[in-house]
């Protein structure tokens, strides 16, 4: 294109710009709020997945492999780490005992919950000098003269802030039944500002947490020119059932794929955005395009050609895409500074929890998201720039905007009846992708069903208006209605644009709602089932303390019952996040009344060993009721028996639950971490002041089960608090479109408006035709929107939930409130048509008849 | 310069043609009146010229290089009509969120003048249409007659082979008219056009060369 073309075009987006500032601006805003969201999820992610790797280093080094147990009970013998170490490939190993402490003052008192948060014990390190020089530097602490490792143990800056203590410090450490008093001899310099870490020697943690002859991890750094992943083939085939060889970046990988599923849905969410910006571009344009059709009929006539009359409206939307993806990107990067200053790097998700990450932009994901910014807009002019490009120059000078185009190129208006397979084979495919699994474990497909339920609902509007309207047409109608009726019979773009902004924002409404009730109402039956004591202790990551256990076993402790349980992790796959292993108290024959199951419960043989599987770990390893089920327990390969398959919203990578009496008799060790607890009959109150007083001290969670389901249900409510401000905005967009559609509609129609005004219609009849035709689209656009929300919600209920976070459900539709809303938007749309009207009777008759256009 | 012969034009569904054989010409300097009554295909025709609507059969030349409208392509007919054609319209059909400037630009920006030339045409037009000192006012302050004066210089500013005027003085009152037709006259004539006139009105007639008159059997 000319340069002299090139003018021409700016001079008409300039003018188009300057006419239509609040349209123009509010396409551009949307544009960028979409952007925004989909930049910011970006950015925030990948600053917590960096500041987790940084993290991960900082902990782990850079070892080329880990060996490690599968179940987090288990051990590695330090007789494989000698002999892993004597391979010539290896240059070195590294040992490592992880554990988790509480850490106390010297005097014998937990540290003030405002110095270091109760239940939240302290990652204690223990390592040989030699080898984490080598591989974990980052863990060395300060050599200030004499022994590296004295008699004691390294604390991070941080935590010695956390404590408010000074090396040299007494402290006590605690974990379960074991009680050591030690000092804090020293720094760990190279410890990260946020790591809350204790570091001693190897020795010495092993002599007081044990075991003495294994080790919890060896890190291992191969001879330069050892392909890490073939040494670690050559070697995992030796190993012991129950150990593993990981490469340090499956750690990562397995931190992302936590957070996958969820990052997605908030980017389909911010896709949804973008989705309505793309929708207010082409309300924008398209009323645009027809109320300059006869100025562009005549720059036609005078020589610019269609193909550039196509790209002046593909121009003016990129005009409004370019400004507001480029917004986005700002606003987006100003979002995530702000999030992550108040929130962390955790997204609501929970995986990022505690993680304080650094924004930093980078050019490509920068570049890909105005992409799609400018992309979305794009989208929204390209069917207004192909109804300008095939206006009848001729007729758009005499009379204005065609709205039913003539055939181009062959194309011909279809009949009702290819519209009718048009919409049914839309329907079947719909159909078709909601039956298709989870594609690389996410639901692609579902969305896909989704975005093809729009499209249907979409293209079944005019459709819906013909056969409705049409029986509508032949009854007796006051002037006004007729009015209203038959211009939406003879103007069916305008009538269907506008209906099909309330159709998606309707039914993306009506999904949301429908599919957060199910999911509410799932969850408050599920606590039923999981909270049946009226009293829960937890302590987070450590076993209970002894002194507890052993009071609540005494005749004195006010509880008719209690249940204990213990919990552990059990690696599957290094790539995923390991499974919970829940050791239960129970009886195998209570399995039914103990656990929600969703299936049959299989009658397992006594001497078998019965597990109990929750869906989520159903379907992440593919399992099935009855199925013998390999697990890495105490150390060793265990083959036990699926008993079943229950209900469980809260561990989204799978559990499995075990009878405390087998894990007893595999040889495990009972470490107790949570209590359900039933008060005696009428001993209630003095059961809270017992546990209250014996829990003193310890930082552990006391909760009754009134507050832990207030508690669920509450972060429940905040977590889907970023979907109902979606849903205002998707409404409110709808409603704008409806409002300047019709106004643009009425626009076009001024002049048959203002002849009607001459024939003897006052002003309140043309605002009643007005007004009856905005409520008559309106109430079109909700019922097809309602039509397609349920349809939709079905979708996320039955589809994209169960594949993307393994949640399942029943499908509940909340009558009562998407009714009310309804009726709600409604009415507000009939109050958006008022605007129109108003426009409509605001100038003289007169006037408008012997304008000249 | 245009040349007509063989032309016929049939509406779809229409019961007969609108005109069918129909041949005339207008020479370079020729300014033709063409009269009719209401619906006997004089706009039909008119846009057919213009390659606004398709001819069913027959050739119309246009410009130095007598190049063929019917047989253009849409694309093409667009360029013959930016480079060769200037309208005058009975509604002016000026762009009201351009200046008058502006307006008067657009032929010349579609046409591909050098930019160097277009504000030396553009006040040389101005002065000459009589709105010497309106290149940066707004249409919509504008009077009819104005209005007319700036579509007349559009319509010659980029030096067009023919112009067709669609009724030019119909919306103006009789001395308005009367100073807008002696200044497209004058004008066409000096830049050696050739013109066709779609009128009504036997006084505007009167004023061109030649008449033709359009009737359902042909031109007479």
């Amino acid at each position: 294109m000319s340069r002299l073309r090139w003018q021409l075009a700016w001079w008409l987006i300039r003018a188009q710009f300057l006419t239509r500032r609040t349209a123009t601006a509010l396409a551009m805003l949307a544009i960028a709020l979409g952007v925004a969201l989909g930049y910011a999820i970006h950015l925030i992610n990948a600053a917590a997945l960096a500041d987790f790797s940084q993290a991960m280093k900082s902990v782990q080094g850079e070892p080329d492999a880990v060996l490690a147990a599968k179940d987090n009970a288990a051990r590695v013998p330090l007789a494989l780490i000698n002999e892993i170490a004597r391979d010539p490939a290896v240059a070195i190993v590294a040992p490592v005992i992880e554990t988790r402490v509480r850490v106390d003052h010297a005097a014998g008192h937990t540290a003030d919950q405002a110095a270091i948060h109760p239940g939240a014990p302290v990652k204690l390190i223990g390592l040989d000098i030699f080898s984490a020089a080598a591989v974990m530097p980052g863990l060395l602490p300060r050599q200030d003269g004499g022994s590296i490792f004295e008699d004691g143990v390294h604390a991070s800056p941080a935590l010695l802030a956390r404590l408010q203590l000074k090396v040299g410090a007494g402290v006590t450490l605690t974990r379960g039944a074991a009680r050591w008093r030690t000092r804090i001899v020293g720094e760990l310099p190279a410890a990260r500002p946020g790591d809350l870490l204790l570091v001693a020697d190897i020795a010495w943690v092993q002599a007081r947490f044990g075991p003495p002859d294994a080790v919890s991890e060896g890190r291992l750094r191969l001879m330069p020119g050892t392909r890490p992943a073939s040494w670690r083939e050559s070697w995992s085939g030796r190993l012991p059932a129950g150990l593993t060889l990981r490469a340090a970046a499956d750690d990562t990988q397995r931190v992302s794929n936590i957070s996958r599923a969820y990052r997605v849905n908030l980017n389909v969410l911010a896709l949804v955005a973008l989705l309505t910006g793309a929708f207010l571009v082409f309300a924008t344009q398209l009323t645009a395009v027809a109320q300059r059709s006869t100025q562009f009929a005549l720059l036609g006539v005078l020589g610019l050609s269609p193909r550039m009359r196509l790209l002046q409206v593909l121009f003016e939307g990129l005009a409004i895409g370019v400004p507001g993806a480029a917004l986005g990107l700002a606003l987006g990067y100003g979002l995530a500074l702000a999030f992550t200053r108040v929130m962390g790097g955790d997204l609501g998700g929970g995986f990022f929890s505690g993680s304080t990450p650094v924004i930093a932009a980078s050019l490509l994901p920068s570049l890909g998201f105005f992409a799609l910014g400018c992309a979305a807009s794009l989208a929204g002019a390209l069917y207004p720039a192909w109804l300008n490009r095939v206006q009848p120059l001729a007729q758009a000078l005499k009379t204005g905007f065609a709205q039913r185009p003539p055939a181009v190129h062959g194309l011909r208006q279809r009949p009702r009846r290819t519209l009718l397979i048009a919409i049914v084979l839309l329907a079947l495919a719909a159909l078709g992708l909601t039956r298709l699994p989870a594609l690389y474990e996410l639901p692609l497909a579902g969305y896909g069903a989704i975005a093809l339920v729009l499209v249907l609902g979409i293209a079944a509007a005019p459709l819906v208006t013909q056969i409705v309207f049409g029986a509508f047409a032949r009854r007796a109608l006051s002037a006004p209605q007729r009015v209203a009726v038959q211009n939406i019979v003879q103007a069916p773009l305008m009538a269907q644009v506008a209906a099909s902004g309330l159709i998606v924002s309707f039914a993306l409404t009506v999904s949301m709602v429908t599919m957060v009730s199910s999911f509410r109402l799932a969850v408050d039956q599920w606590l039923d089932t999981v909270l049946p004591a009226p009293l829960y202790v937890r302590s987070k990551g450590m076993p209970l303390p002894q002194e507890l256990l052993a009071a609540l076993d005494q005749p004195a402790a006010p509880f008719a019952r209690i249940e204990r349980t213990a919990h552990g992790a059990l690696s599957l796959d290094p790539q995923r996040p390991a499974v919970v292993l829940l050791v239960r108290e129970m009886r195998r024959a209570d399995a039914a009344a103990r656990l929600p199951f969703s299936g049959p419960v299989v009658a397992v043989a006594a001497d078998r060993v019965v597990v109990w599987i929750s869906e989520a770990m159903q379907e992440l390893y593919r399992l099935a009721p009855g199925q013998t089920l390999r697990l890495p327990l105490l150390g060793r390969e265990v083959d036990t028996v699926i008993g079943g398959v229950w209900r469980d919203y809260s561990r989204q990578f799978g559990a499995v639950v075990i009878a405390a009496a087998d894990y007893l008799a595999l040889g495990g060790h009972f470490e107790v971490s949570d209590l359900a607890l039933w008060p005696r009959r009428g001993e209630e109150a003095a059961a809270k002041a017992w546990l209250a007083a014996h829990a003193a001290g310890y930082g552990l969670d006391i909760a009754e089960s009134s507050e832990i389901r207030a508690l669920s249900l509450s972060i429940f409510d905040k977590s889907f608090a970023v979907t109902y401000a979606l849903e205002a905005a998707a409404m409110l967009i709808g409603l704008f479109g409806l409002a300047v559609t019709l106004a643009a509609s009425v626009w076009l129609r001024a002049r048959e408006l203002a002849t009607l005004s001459a024939l003897g219609f006052d002003r309140a009849m043309l605002t009643r035709a007005v007004m009856f035709e905005g409520a008559l689209i309106a109430g079109i656009g909700l019922g097809i929107g309602l039509a397609c929300g349920i349809a939709i919600g079905a979708i996320l209920t039955h589809v994209v939930n169960p594949q993307a976070f393994h949640w399942r459900m029943e499908l509940t539709i909340p009558w009562l409130q998407v009714l009310l809303g309804a009726a709600l938007t409604l009415a507000a749309g009939v109050i958006a048509s008022r605007f129109a009207a108003r426009l409509a009777t605001r100038l003289p008759a007169a006037q408008v008849l012997a304008s000249a256009q | 310069m245009l040349t007509i012969s063989h032309l016929s034009k049939r509406h779809p569904n229409a019961a007969r043609a609108v005109f069918d054989e129909l041949a005339f010409a207008v020479a370079a300097g020729e300014i033709v009146a063409l009269v009719g009554e209401s619906g006997v295909g004089k706009s039909t025709l008119l846009n057919c010229i213009a390659g606004l609507e398709p001819a069913d059969r027959g050739a119309i030349l246009i410009g130095r290089e007598a190049q063929d409208i019917v047989r253009l392509d849409e694309s093409a007919r667009a360029a013959l009509r930016a480079a060769s054609i200037g309208f005058v319209f009975q509604a002016f059909h000026v762009l009201p969120t351009l200046t008058v400037a502006q307006n008067i630009a657009v032929p010349l920006l579609l046409s591909g003048v050098a930019p160097g030339e277009h504000q030396a045409r553009i006040e040389a037009l101005l002065a000459r249409v009589g709105l010497a000192g309106f290149a940066q006012r707004w249409p919509p302050s504008l009077s009819g007659g104005e209005l007319q004066r700036v579509a007349i210089a559009r319509a010659l500013v980029h030096r067009p082979a023919l112009i067709l005027a669609d009724e030019p003085t119909g919306n103006l009152d009789p001395r308005t008219a009367d100073e807008v037709l002696a200044l497209l006259l004058e004008r066409v004539r000096e830049e050696h056009a050739s013109a066709l006139i779609v009128t009504h009105s036997q006084h505007v007639a009167q004023r061109c060369d030649r008449i033709l008159t359009l009737t359902p059997e042909g031109l007479a």
